[in-house]
């Protein structure tokens, strides 16, 4: 199908790209790359008025370390540039390992970071990897600038923190600690389809061995990205065993509510949940283990 | 799709039901909700605009029906929505009891979705009825407050 009629601007610079978007308020749609918005404007489920292409401004696109050992991300940066970019794989290999399961090649070629994460899909990998990294997220518009927390940039289904006339202008990844291991699991019913369940996880180890830092984020399986804090508490102080990464799996099973289509039922979500959470546990403490060896 | 659940509000059972039989509370709690008449005993009409991430303003014409009420006790609630999206159909059994001062009440819905907005947005039902649910309890347990505030308390 072909979409509803538009207005298209591409402005080439960030000032006339806030002057469109207070210009038009809720009629315009930022264009990222595209990978989401365009197939609702072809189904006709989308039909923005117009539409505020973001793809000139270059500004907004690229990857540079910090001082502080961690990765700055402009949000426009391509899902496949960050894949092959060697940097993102040595500084956060939870999102070297969480890309390819994003969709297909092709997709990934055009989605952007920034695209996925002010969609908010609630089976999108990108907002539980950034929970799972404590990113932060540079928001701006013409009246300025904001720094947020990626767990305070998620409010629920398709639904962000970003204001009217407000853009993702860029994403900041910290360093990650030293000792600490990650790892990402997800189940779809083919390779690219959305997730049916999958997990973010980081691990990250004492000199004795013990358990100091656990993340565990779910994604699939709510309206968003689903920190489970209680499997880290499952595990704080302990020494990571098969038996405790199990019972740490059972806190997210028992404490997901997920929802049901014809592809899984909520129990069935509850425990590939449980499962991927174990699975992926087992892989960080092991990298952790490795890392601080 | 079955939606069921319960949902503790503070006033009693015959203040509920009075707030969930008014036109105007049922179009607050009913997202998206642009109007809503009372057309025939027990027949509301209406127009609601649903806007979900990337679909923008879905609009169905909107009717509600109002079956085997027992005040304040049971009702029984029938909708029908038809828009150029899809259709979405449903019945729903609403039941009150009276609780500490309060009211629970329990609701369990049968609801069919179809046409394109289930075929596109399959993944996506169960979890945008439970959303929508969620913001219109919300606005619910907002109005009564509202009206307990005015004097109108057990």
């Amino acid at each position: 199908m072909k979409p509803a009629p538009f207005t298209y601007h591409a402005p080439a610079s960030l000032e006339r790209a806030f002057a469109l978007l207070d210009e038009h308020g809720y009629d315009a749609k930022p264009l990222a790359g595209g990978q989401s918005l365009v197939p609702a404007m072809n189904f006709r489920l989308a039909q923005p008025a117009v539409l505020i292409d973001l793809n000139r401004l270059d500004r907004l696109a690229g990857i540079e370390p910090t001082d502080a050992g961690g990765l700055r991300i402009g949000a426009m940066t391509r899902q496949r540039a960050l894949e092959r970019d060697p940097r993102v794989a040595r500084v956060a290999p939870l999102l070297a390992q969480a890309l390819p399961h994003i969709a297909h090649p092709q997709i990934r070629n055009r989605g952007t970071l920034g695209g996925s994460l002010a969609h908010a899909d609630p089976a999108s990998e990108l907002p539980a990897v950034m929970l799972g990294l404590g990113a932060r997220l540079r928001l701006g518009g013409s009246r300025g600038e904001r720094w947020l927390p990626a767990q305070e940039f998620f409010l629920g289904l398709f639904s962000t923190a970003l204001e009217p006339g407000e853009l993702l202008l860029e994403i900041e990844i910290p360093a990650a600690a030293p000792g600490s291991g990650w790892a990402f699991e997800e189940a779809a019913r083919r390779h690219g389809d959305f997730a049916l369940a999958g997990v973010a996880a980081g691990a990250r180890l004492d000199a004795d061995g013990r358990c100091r830092e656990t993340t565990v984020v779910l994604f699939g399986v709510g309206e968003g990205p689903v920190p489970v804090p209680g499997a880290a508490a499952a595990l704080a102080g302990r020494r990571p065993s098969a038996q405790r990464i199990a019972e740490a799996a059972e806190v997210v099973r028992s404490s997901l509510d997920p929802p049901g289509d014809i592809h899984a039922s909520p129990a069935y979500r509850r425990r590939l949940a449980a499962v991927l959470t174990r699975r992926a546990l087992t892989r960080a403490f092991d990298a952790a283990g490795k890392a601080s060896a | 799709m079955i939606v069921k659940g319960e949902h503790a509000f503070s006033g009693r059972p015959e203040l509920v039901w009075a707030l969930l039989l008014d036109p105007e509370v049922i179009a607050k709690a009913m997202p998206g909700t642009r109007e809503l008449a009372l057309t025939a005993p027990n027949r509301y009409e209406g127009r609601m605009v649903v806007t979900i991430g990337p679909v923008t303003a879905a609009e169905f014409a909107l009717v509600i029906m109002l079956e085997e009420l027992a005040p304040p006790r049971r009702f029984v609630m029938r909708v029908d929505g038809n828009g150029r999206f899809g259709f979405t159909r449903g019945t729903a059994r609403v039941e009150l009891a009276a609780n500490d001062g309060g009211t629970m009440m329990r609701y369990e819905a049968d609801l069919q979705v179809g046409g394109k907005i289930a075929a596109v947005g399959q993944r996506l039902l169960d979890v945008v009825s439970r959303t929508l649910l969620r913001a219109g309890l919300a606005a619910l347990g907002k109005e009564l407050e509202h009206r307990l505030g005015d004097g109108d308390r057990p």
